[in-house]
């Protein structure tokens, strides 16, 4: 409601007003920090000099550029935000956390549109909660491939996992892949399998919903591809390029370590997607993150500073911007002209980073734990001896998802199958956050589901009765021993508990 | 249990003293526990008698005294003042301000938001005109919380002060009354360098320590009473309050109250790091005591040449700051680090070694490079002592023919075992909080899949010090979590000392060495 | 003595029994020779190892072989091209100030404690055993905020480091103690008869005998700094000017500079060991005789 009315009153004054009399408020001299990687600070500082010089609006930034690598951004401003700079980069999956730390600023209306209109979908995807934005993509590349040695790896075996770690193991060579101590390279082998972790957020970055099949049929044969490649002795958990110095024939790793793996290995470097493994004669293809680095501005209590970064993180992340940190960094852009132009798309990193996109999946707003829980998976199939310890590792996962997710809310689950019951791969679980959910039902020919407690997916919590809105369902009543809810319909609808009351509403 | 007299210990074989010792310890436990219970009532009446003897000696001062110190009950200093010791009245009276003046300025305000700690938090506005976002801060949990525990500090210095006015003025009159003269502010800036020297060296060290240790141990305890995280820093995000217990039950709770039945308790996960701990604690103090004595020996013998040279060659692992050379180690075991890969290409093994990925190769691993850490420390610290030992004590020794065993045992182990127990009850609570070896060498690793993982992940060679930092650093930077761990292992580490206190003699008798 | 009186009564027996003695004490001192070599090899081969990193120039990451193909000083020149002067100098005025200030206050502590009999003492002393037993862990983050209150982060984290250093190290004072307490009482009442103050006799006959202790207290407080991470990380945060060595290097691990800056980490771990090694060296004597007094003796 709020928004709605900030973004009325905004569209009536920005015709009146912003124009004239904003433009010109904003002149005068700020003193900012910007944090930004390493070997991007020359750069900033020159992209910020030459704003200063070539804006319109009479502003001049008074710019102190620090090195805060991207990955430490994030813990680093939610330990003391006042102290944090007043731009900074990080990568994507710091991007929740910091939401609910109040780290980042929204974005203002004209320059949503701008981000949104620019960028790639994806890229605004991950700087949206819910329906606000609060950051500015930055890059496109946070994601991964592999980087292999090509007097090792002959390029007929490239797709296939369990001939690579034939290869590696005949040469006595490391196959380095982060299965161990990463679920941003773990999860790949689950969306190879058509597994999903989705979470949701709201507008204050607070997770309120979860759909995640890891735990499942297909969830198994993941993990079966896991365990292949982290029981063959030549297994490295590592995705550091210069692995290739130390006796690693293949590093599963992204576009940062192009420069090292070329000084390593020279003409006999190759690159490629990531592999397919097999199990019960089918082939699974290996996917992946494709990720985002975002810029962030941090909350000010002056709203003319506030406007003036605004417009500074959207100059920084513009088209000519981003074309010159790929130019000067290979960073690849997720402005949509600039990752159109010719020199993006010929770039051999990138192109290896192409070639593994349609196997990718956009890295969406992940619960911080869920790094954290997900990555023992690895560890957890590397001890199990049979298919009942895989099967173990991954219950172990998902109790602690569940679990994780009670620490915030005392909700049900609302367990659906909306192609059959019985067919386990399209079971989509949703997590009632404060006994409320916002579920689409797709058309199909069976649109049912049933609340249970978390935890305890067999037994049906005894809701049968729909207090409001039962014409949108079928009660299969007493008949059926689940008493399930079958929607007669498909649409959008909105579950609400109270107390032991059900209501389900079309939207 | 029969008790013997010392006539009859001594006839006992060598086997039944140490059964007997052993035995007493055990049956002397309850009375102990006994012990601490009345210390603890002596303690409270204690208090109490002295809160009582104080008021009335208070109310005493106030009825008998004369005009000057009924006025001093109210301005301090001014008893002081009026019979000429000016440089103390002075000081009383300007503590006062001082107090007064912060109390309205600032110490009511943070006072009097402690019970809430904050009603207000940040609002977001929306700028129409500029189209931007703003945030308006109001109240901070943490300052008023970490101002409100100053605030208490200050009240408690002030009411000691005023204590001690009163009592001078008390003083002052007998003094007066017997005929004697008062100190002169002369003759309290000499007392300053005699007898109250003492007062003089220590002013400045025990400021220090109350503002820069006490006071953050006394909020780092009530914050495991509160809910501060990354989300609710207080300020920024959202305000912070007092939760109660509320964090300690879900550390300590044995069963989860959360649907996921698989997953471990806190308390259950906190129980394993803390085996861990006290085992490699136990490992890491004993393997570098004995070893570094040994080493120290070596290097002391009598016809061992270059002892300097030895000496500095250990050093210069002290030098490397830890960072930098537990780093390059910890690369150095790695699946594919120059460890495995000199003994591969030695052909000893086929396989590379898991020091880092097996548990227990890993715990292994970690003990043995602390070894070579720690060597050099005790080289340093037991070669000192090794040379003050009496040198008769081996030359009688020698002649009655004991091997160098024989010398060991009976000489150097009891010598240095006395005067370094207390030593090595402080290395054996140092290492139980040994942050850098565990945190540079594995970070944890290898993981602990079981082990509950809300507060990041766990490692089998996780510390409790090690795992109390994850969770602040985990996503969800729990730092009411990470305080409740913090006071479980004072709990550990003080029970620990208190037994040890009680069981070694050279900790108590700090005299004997005079 | 004794064994000359054993000789008279015995001559032939000692005279073998004393060359049986030599035989094996020769024995002996190979063996230790021998241990004493592969120790020192062991412990060197990181310091080595770190060394030769530090001089190959033929590329920056990191690589499973020791000796450089090509050597060079390219590390450290390059090192003097980035902020690492500055967290240099920063670590190095840190650890001055901090080894004179928290000598003196150590001193002050253990001085008092040893000789001084006064009615809170024992209580002192235990409040401090306590204390000792928190981890320090946590209160990192309180100080910090105090620090951050006072001005004292970021830009001008070595003030504030240096005052967070001192300030607790009056709990440290079990070494000095332990020397002080092997110091005769009779000598300062001796001298407290003459006439002498406390202070005279702190200043004129306790402290001349104290070079070992003062000398070894000097020299661990000089090497704290260099290898404090976590808090300095805290107080600079994120302010390179502000940062120490550790903080500064290790920065560069992150994923996307080791394999630029690995080599000049190890030239930077180099060049901050010098100062340390070099100290240790000159004054080993009293740091061997200060523990000597009674290091560990509570």
């Amino acid at each position: 409601m709020k928004k709605f009315l900030a973004l009325m009153l905004a569209a009536i004054m920005a015709f009146s007003m912003v124009a004239t009399a904003g433009a010109a408020s904003l002149a005068g001299t700020y003193d900012i920090t910007v944090w930004v990687a390493e070997n991007a600070v020359d750069l900033t500082k020159a992209q910020i000099e030459k704003y200063n010089t070539t804006n319109e609006l009479g502003i001049t930034f008074n710019a102190t550029v620090e090195a805060v690598s991207e990955a430490d951004a994030g813990t680093q401003m939610i330990t003391d935000v006042e102290a944090g700079g007043d731009l900074f980069c990080f990568a994507q999956d710091q991007f929740a956390r910091l939401v609910q730390a109040g780290a980042l600023a929204k974005l203002g209306v004209k320059a949503g549109e701008t981000v949104a209109a620019a960028n790639v979908p994806g890229a605004v995807t991950a700087v949206t909660s819910g329906d606000t934005l609060y950051a500015y993509p930055l890059t496109a590349d946070n994601g991964y491939f592999m980087y292999y040695d090509k007097t090792v790896i002959p390029e007929e075996h490239i797709d296939s996992l369990e001939a690579i770690i034939a290869d590696c193991e005949a040469a006595q060579k490391y196959f380095a892949y982060e299965m161990q101590t990463s679920a941003w390279y773990l999860a790949g082998m689950f969306f190879g399998t058509g597994c999903v972790s989705d979470w949701t957020t709201d507008d204050d970055g607070t997770f309120i919903s979860v759909r995640d099949t890891f735990n499942s049929a297909n969830g198994l044969i993941a993990a079966k591809g896991i365990e292949k490649l982290v029981k063959s002795p030549m297994h490295l958990s590592s995705s550091s390029g210069s692995e290739f110095a130390s006796g690693a024939a293949v590093v599963v790793t992204g576009t940062w370590d192009y420069n090292t793996v070329k000084g390593i290995l020279g003409d006999n470097m190759g690159v490629a997607d990531l592999p397919s493994f097999e199990v019960d004669g089918q082939s699974y293809h290996i996917g992946s993150f494709s990720g985002y680095k975002l810029m962030g501005v941090k909350p000010q209590v002056d709203a003319v500073k506030a406007a003036a970064l605004h417009q500074l993180a959207q100059y920084l992340t513009n088209e000519a911007c981003q074309m010159e940190r790929f130019e000067a960094l290979a960073w690849g852009p997720s402005n949509i002209n600039a990752q159109a132009s010719d020199l993006v798309q010929a770039n051999p990193a990138l192109v290896a980073l192409n070639a593994q996109a349609p196997y990718s999946t956009v890295q969406g707003q992940i619960h911080g734990s869920w790094w954290d829980i997900a990555k023992v998976i690895g560890d957890d199939i590397k001890l199990a001896t049979d298919e009942a310890g895989l099967q173990a590792a991954l219950d172990n996962y998902y109790a602690k998802i569940d679990a994780l997710f009670q620490l915030d809310t005392s909700a049900l689950l609302f367990v659906g199958a909306w192609n059959g019951w019985n067919n386990a791969d399209d079971t989509d679980t949703y997590y009632l956050k404060d006994n409320t959910l916002t579920l689409e039902v797709p058309a199909s020919d069976y649109m049912g589901g049933r609340i249970v407690n978390p935890g305890d997916w067999g037994t049906d919590k005894g809701f049968a009765q729909v207090t409001v809105g039962a014409e949108y369902i079928k009660d299969l009543g007493a008949d059926n021993p689940d008493n399930n809810i079958v929607f007669a319909e498909a649409g959008n609808y909105t579950v609400t508990l109270n107390g032991t009351e059900i209501s389900i509403v079309k939207n | 249990m029969k008790k013997y007299s010392d006539l009859e210990y001594l006839k006992l074989s060598k086997g039944q003293k140490l059964l007997y010792k052993v035995k007493s310890f055990f049956c002397a436990i309850p009375q102990k526990i006994l012990g601490l219970f009345v210390a603890l009532w002596n303690l409270i009446k204690n208090a109490c008698t002295l809160v009582k003897n104080e008021a009335v000696d208070i109310w005493s001062t106030f009825v008998n005294g004369d005009w000057k110190t009924k006025v001093s009950f109210l301005v301090m200093g001014f008893g002081n003042l009026a019979r000429g010791q000016i440089l103390r009245g002075l000081l009383f009276l300007l503590f006062e301000v001082v107090f007064i003046g912060y109390m309205i300025l600032a110490g009511g305000y943070w006072l009097s938001m402690l019970p809430t700690l904050g009603t207000k938090g940040p609002s977001e506005e929306y700028d129409f005109v500029l189209d931007a976002y703003y945030t308006v801060y109001n109240d901070n949990s943490f300052k008023i919380l970490l101002y409100g525990v100053l605030t208490i500090f200050f009240i408690i210095a002030f009411v000691y002060t005023w204590r001690v006015n009163v009592r001078q003025n008390k003083l002052a009159e007998q003094i007066l009354k017997s005929g004697k003269k008062l100190k002169s502010g002369k003759d309290d800036l000499r007392s300053m360098v005699d007898d109250k020297f003492h007062s003089t060296l220590l002013a400045l060290p025990l400021t220090g320590i109350t503002v820069f240790t006490i006071m953050p141990i006394v909020f780092m305890i009530l914050v495991a009473f509160t809910n501060y995280d990354g989300a609710h820093d207080g300020y920024y995000s959202n305000l912070f309050t007092w939760v109660g217990l509320d964090n300690f039950n879900t550390m300590l709770n044995w069963n989860v109250s959360s649907g996921g039945g698989s997953v471990q308790s806190y308390a259950a996960t906190f129980g394993e790091i803390l085996s861990w701990t006290l085992m490699w604690a136990f490992f890491a103090t004993f393997s570098n005591y004995f070893l570094g004595m040994f080493v120290a020996m070596a290097i002391n013998k009598k016809g061992i040449k270059l002892k300097k040279l030895w000496r500095t060659v250990l050093v210069l692992t002290i030098a490397i700051p830890q960072f930098i050379s537990l780093l390059y180690v910890s690369k150095m075991f790695a699946k594919n680090g120059i460890v495995n890969g000199f003994l591969m290409s030695m052909g000893w093994i086929t396989e590379a070694l898991p020091f880092w990925e097996d548990p227990t190769w890993a715990r292994v691993t970690v003990i043995l490079i602390n070894i070579w850490i720690g060597i050099p420390h005790l080289m340093l610290i037991t070669t000192g002592i090794l040379m003050n030992i009496p040198q008769d004590l081996y030359e009688s020794a020698r002649i009655d023919g004991a091997n160098a065993w024989q010398q060991y045992s009976k000489i150097t182990l009891p010598y240095m075992l006395f005067v370094t127990g207390p030593y090595l009850l402080t290395s054996f609570t140092g290492n139980m909080n040994n942050f850098n070896v565990i945190y540079l060498l594995t970070g944890g690793a290898p993981t602990n899949p079981a082990a509950s993982s809300a507060a990041g992940t766990v490692g089998y060679t996780d510390l409790l010090i090690t795992w109390l930092f994850k969770i602040t650093q985990g996503a969800e930077s729990q730092y009411y979590l990470a305080s409740v761990v913090g006071i479980l292992v004072f709990v550990v580490v003080a029970l620990i000392s208190l037994v040890v206190y009680n069981v070694l003699p050279s900790i108590k008798n700090e005299e004997d060495f005079q | 003595m004794s064994e000359n009186k054993l000789l008279e009564q015995n001559a032939s027996t000692i005279q073998k029994h004393h060359m049986g003695l030599k035989a094996s004490r020769a024995m002996s001192n190979t063996a230790i020779y021998a241990l004493l070599v592969a120790i020192s090899i062991i412990w060197l081969i990181p310091f080595v190892c770190i060394l030769l990193q530090s001089f190959r120039v033929e590329s920056t990451w990191q690589v499973g072989y020791v000796i450089p193909q090509k050597w060079g000083f390219d590390n450290y020149i390059n090192l003097f091209k980035t902020d690492f002067p500055r967290w240099y100098t920063n670590t190095f005025i840190a650890a001055l100030v901090t080894s004179v200030l928290q000598t003196i206050i150590v001193l002050c502590m253990s001085y008092t404690l040893s000789r001084f009999r006064f009615k809170l003492r024992k209580p002192l002393m235990r409040l401090m055993l306590i204390l000792g037993m928190f981890p320090g862990m946590l209160t990192m983050i309180i100080l910090y905020r105090v620090l951050k209150d006072l001005g004292l982060t970021q830009a001008n984290a070595v003030p504030g480091l240096i005052l967070v250093y001192i300030a607790s190290s009056g709990m440290g004072y079990y070494v000095s103690k332990g020397f002080f307490d092997t110091i005769p009482r009779s000598l300062d009442e001796a001298a407290r008869v003459d006439g002498a103050t406390r202070f005279q006799v702190l200043k004129k006959i306790i402290l001349p005998l104290s070079k070992p202790i003062v000398i070894y207290t000097i020299l661990t407080a000089f090497m704290g700094p260099w290898g404090d991470y976590v808090f300095a990380q805290y107080i600079s945060f994120g302010t390179s000017s502000g940062m120490n060595v550790a903080v500064g290097l290790y920065r560069w691990l992150n994923k996307d500079q080791i394999a630029q800056c690995y080599t000049m980490f190890c030239a930077g771990g180099v060049l901050v060991a010098i100062p340390v090694t070099v100290l240790f060296m000159c004054l080993q004597k009293y740091y061997v005789e200060g523990v000597t007094g009674g290091a560990v003796k509570g």
